[in-house]
């Protein structure tokens, strides 16, 4: 009964650790995968090798902490390859965007401008992109956006500019030319003179 | 033990002409006005007859504050100054100006709740009030000086914890567009030439007393934390610029622009904003950053920090570091300001040399505020600059002057945008000198007037935004549609009113905001995304009576209606909702009166109506549909010609615009053909005696 009782609790020692692990670097904006999990309990001894075991072992604990903590999420790439969050400290919204980060900048983009187009309307200035998390520079964001004219599935990201020269993008599937350039001076000129 | 917190009990009273001062019970008399307008609008109608004019010395001055100044409340350092308007045109009516800063605590630790002021000193004088020793004290010393000189005398007198309320040499000169200012930048303007007219220069104030809160120390805090937690960034943006870890939404255009990697970068060492999660109520204060929101990116360079008010967190007045304007034109380096004051200098230009938003903006911000700052010049929600444009790029300034007073202005140096022309028009407004500075020192209705120019033609044009009376619009059709129109039509100056705008600009998408306003409005479709604008219909009308009476609310408790109202939060736990009680809780924990929501909002009721009583009883008409709340003919028109009610346009149909007024009047329980209030709407706020006075001059619809 003692061995059991201590198996148990070096389990739910390490769901804690693990929970903490996750939940540490979502406040600093930061997904996780699995083997980065792994070898934060490596380093902080919770694990203590990483044989075939210790790996059965890992993916038991990382199943029961998922389950004890309703604030930990799991997201998918592409590819199926999950990451992990807390919606505590980072909204779904802020995880995708991370997610998408590791993938095809130009589809970032696109993505980026289509949902702020649709939902709130918006169009969005170019800059948004030199910012975390983004982090673009201004040449490759210009390269991202030469290259996406050429292509098909690009075709609706479109750019305004305001009366100071500020660049915005839009999406014409979610907002006309004429409105977006309304909007993009409304946010870049008209806020400003009317405070 | 007083029966109220939250008021502490006096009401301070001088006469300049005679000397006298007294004090009177603040509770017997105003209780029911709770403070702030409230007790402005009050002390007007019983005291000051129909007829007089701005700089009569029967004309009175109230620095009004209300029973939330001085407590923990959050964002309760405005002090509101209520008189007879001297840019109201044609005919002076009441008005206020508002004041943030460190003045209406200090007045309350003083032990008053108001200051009221009449009569006029037959020399410069400054009123000194150290808790109960007041004293009227010579001011020559300081005639001719500005702002910042006796502001530092003063507080060299009666203690460095002072707060100091003082007008510079604009006031002095009685220069129509005048301010008064406390704690360096923080201004009410329209009022520093009453303040003149009194040979008043200053007020100061060092209290050593403190605001009782009515209600268990407990109960107190717990409402506090509630509060902070709801606080978005300045003027209730609740979400961020840019993208944050904890943020669900963002946008670019909030003034919400904390975030990792974002530093304060003139502070030594620089300190990072970091990604202000809004759980974290210690660090409110890093999320605005209005020189950012004005100016770009380049001023996270510039910045200190942010200043404000007292119990503010928010920080609105963003203090930036810019040496080059102390090198270039012997000034100091740092400055600090918000909005139309930071703006003051750079809105009279239309290019500069390095662009809109390069150093030579930053540095004609820095030159504009040391200067208006200190002559206590204002901008009229820089109708003054919008003017100025407007006269120079037409050629009216040229056709207006004699020859040797136009070649006195280098224009060379305006058209390129260099900030030291400033040095050549400032001083001229503040001083009187010269057709032009006396001129552009009138307000735009008198100006019109001294140069025959057509008000008509003001009120066509898109790009000046004037809207009536010598006033410009304020927060109108171009982010609030009809109701934005309505809040323009009340007042006798520019609205001053935040409580629409800032829940149409908070950030969020439209969807929640549609969900919120269905929950305080009674419909989603009292709010459109802007420039796609839908037809008049009662959750307008609705959301316009909530938000003029969470304006005059907030006036009257000494709360910052640039920083609420509180309905919307960054919380997604909440559903982003705020607490459209928060004011009455608030009110109700700190007075020990106990009032819910509503009953809370018939005060501001009352408040409101006697605002309309004495706009009525002063026009003297009951005619106020077609001769106060009138409407320019830009709001109906769209330069590019776009249809009404589609997207990409925010002009309005006059027809529908005509229901809005009708819808807005029924809400309100007034006459619908005249515009004014019946009877019936006056007794029910309690103000019987208001009716019945304006019912014997035929006054009544």
């Amino acid at each position: 009964m003692d061995m059991m009782d201590n198996k148990m609790q070096q389990w739910e020692t390490a769901c804690l650790v693990a929970a903490n692990i996750i939940r540490k670097k979502s406040e600093t904006g930061q997904l996780l995968l699995q083997k980065e999990i792994f070898q934060e309990l490596m380093d902080q001894k919770v694990l203590k090798s990483d044989n075939r075991e210790q790996l059965g072992t890992f993916e038991a604990i990382l199943k029961k902490t998922m389950k004890m903590n309703q604030d930990l999420k799991e997201l998918l790439d592409k590819d199926g390859i999950p990451r992990y969050y807390s919606g505590q400290f980072m909204s779904e919204a802020y995880a995708r965007i991370l997610l998408r980060k590791k993938g095809n900048p130009l589809l970032l983009i696109a993505e980026i401008v289509r949902e702020n187009s649709a939902r709130y309307p918006r169009p969005i200035p170019l800059d948004t992109f030199k910012n975390s998390p983004f982090e673009l520079t201004q040449e490759e964001i210009l390269t991202c956006l030469q290259k996406m004219s050429g292509q098909e599935e690009y075709q609706d990201i479109a750019q305004t500019i305001t009366s100071i020269g500020t660049v915005f993008l839009y999406s014409s599937r979610h907002l006309d030319s004429d409105y977006a350039s309304m909007l993009a001076e409304w946010l870049d000129v008209g806020q400003c003179n009317n405070p | 033990m007083a029966k109220y917190g939250g008021w502490v009990g006096k009401i301070l009273r001088v006469n300049l002409s005679t000397g006298r001062i007294w004090t009177e019970d603040t509770i017997e008399k105003y209780k029911d006005f709770l403070g702030g307008t409230g007790i402005g609008y009050k002390v007007i109608w019983d005291e000051v007859p129909a007829g007089t004019k701005p700089f009569d010395p029967v004309n009175k001055i109230i620095f009004g504050v209300g029973p939330l100044a001085g407590t923990g409340a959050p964002c309760n350092g405005r002090t509101a100054i209520t008189t007879l308007w001297p840019t109201c045109w044609p005919k002076a009516l009441v008005a206020t100006g508002h004041m943030g800063g460190q003045f209406a605590a200090e007045l309350k630790y003083a032990g008053y709740d108001s200051i009221v002021i009449e009569g006029k000193a037959d020399h410069p004088v400054w009123l000194s009030v150290v808790d109960k020793k007041v004293e009227i004290k010579d001011a020559r010393r300081l005639w001719g000086q500005g702002i910042r000189r006796a502001t530092i005398e003063i507080s060299q007198e009666i203690g460095p914890g002072a707060a100091v309320a003082a007008i510079g040499q604009a006031g002095e000169n009685l220069v129509p567009m005048s301010v008064v200012m406390n704690s360096y930048s923080h201004s009410a303007g329209g009022v520093g030439a009453v303040m003149g007219s009194k040979n008043l220069k200053a007020i100061g104030v060092r209290g050593t007393g403190s605001v009782r809160i009515a209600g268990k120390k407990e109960e107190w805090e717990k409402l506090i934390k509630l509060h902070l937690s709801l606080l978005g960034a300045n003027n209730q943006h609740v979400v961020p610029s840019s993208p944050q870890p904890w943020a669900e939404y963002y946008d670019a255009a909030s003034r919400w622009k904390g975030s990792r990697g974002k530093m304060w970068g003139a502070s030594t060492p620089a300190i990072e904003t970091g990604t202000c999660n809004p759980r974290e109520l210690n660090r409110i204060a890093y999320r605005t950053n209005n020189a950012v929101h004005y100016l770009g990116d380049i001023a996270w360079k510039y910045t200190v920090r942010g200043n404000g008010c007292t119990g503010c967190p928010i920080r609105c007045h963003t203090m930036i570091k810019v040496p080059s304007a102390a090198a270039k034109y012997g000034i100091p380096e740092v400055g600090q300001n918000t909005c139309g004051g930071l703006n003051f200098g750079r809105s009279f230009f239309k290019t500069f040399p390095d662009g809109p938003r390069g150093m030579t903006g930053i540095e004609a911000c820095m030159v504009g505020m040391y200067m208006s700052d200190d002559y206590g010049i204002w901008c009229n929600y820089s109708q003054l600059q919008r003017d100025f444009q407007k006269l120079y790029y037409e050629g009216i300034i040229k056709s207006k002057l004699e020859e040797k007073e136009f070649k006195s202005y280098s224009w060379d140096k305006y058209e390129k945008g260099d900030p030291s022309f400033l040095f050549e028009l400032l001083p001229r407004i503040a001083l009187k000198e010269g057709e032009l500075g006396t001129t552009l020192g009138l307000g735009t209705g008198y100006l019109l007037e001294r140069w025959s120019l057509s008000e008509e033609e003001w009120k066509k044009s898109h790009g000046l935004n004037y809207w009536k009376l010598g006033h410009p619009k304020h927060h109108s059709n171009e982010e609030a549609g009809q109701c934005g129109v309505i809040i323009n039509t009340q007042y006798n100056r520019d609205p001053q009113c935040h409580s629409h705008a800032n829940f149409t600009r908070n950030g969020l998408p439209l969807e929640i905001l549609k969900r919120l306003a269905a929950e305080i409005w009674g419909t989603p479709d009292a709010v459109d995304t802007v420039g796609a604008y839908t037809p008049m219909n009662t959750g307008k009308a609705k959301m316009a009576k909530w938000s003029l009476l969470r304006k005059e609310l907030h006036d009257s408790l000494s709360l910052c209606n640039w920083m609420g109202p509180w309905v919307a939060s960054p919380l997604k736990e909440r559903g982003y909702r705020g607490d459209d009680s928060i004011e009455s809780m608030l009110y109700s924990l700190a007075t020990g009166d106990k009032k819910n929501r509503q009953e809370l909002d018939q005060v501001a009721e009352r408040i409101f109506l006697l605002h309309r009583a004495l706009t009525i009883r002063d026009m003297g008409t009951k005619e106020m549909r077609t001769q106060h709340d009138t409407i320019p003919q830009w709001v109906y028109e769209d330069p590019s010609h776009r249809p009404v009610y589609t997207k990409g346009t925010t002009h309005l149909d006059k027809e529908d615009v005509k229901l809005a007024m009708d819808m807005y009047y029924e809400e309100m329980g007034w006459d619908k053909a005249t515009g004014a209030p019946t009877p019936e709407a006056y007794r029910k706020v309690g103000l019987g005696k208001v009716s019945d006075e304006l019912g014997k001059k035929g006054l009544l619809p």
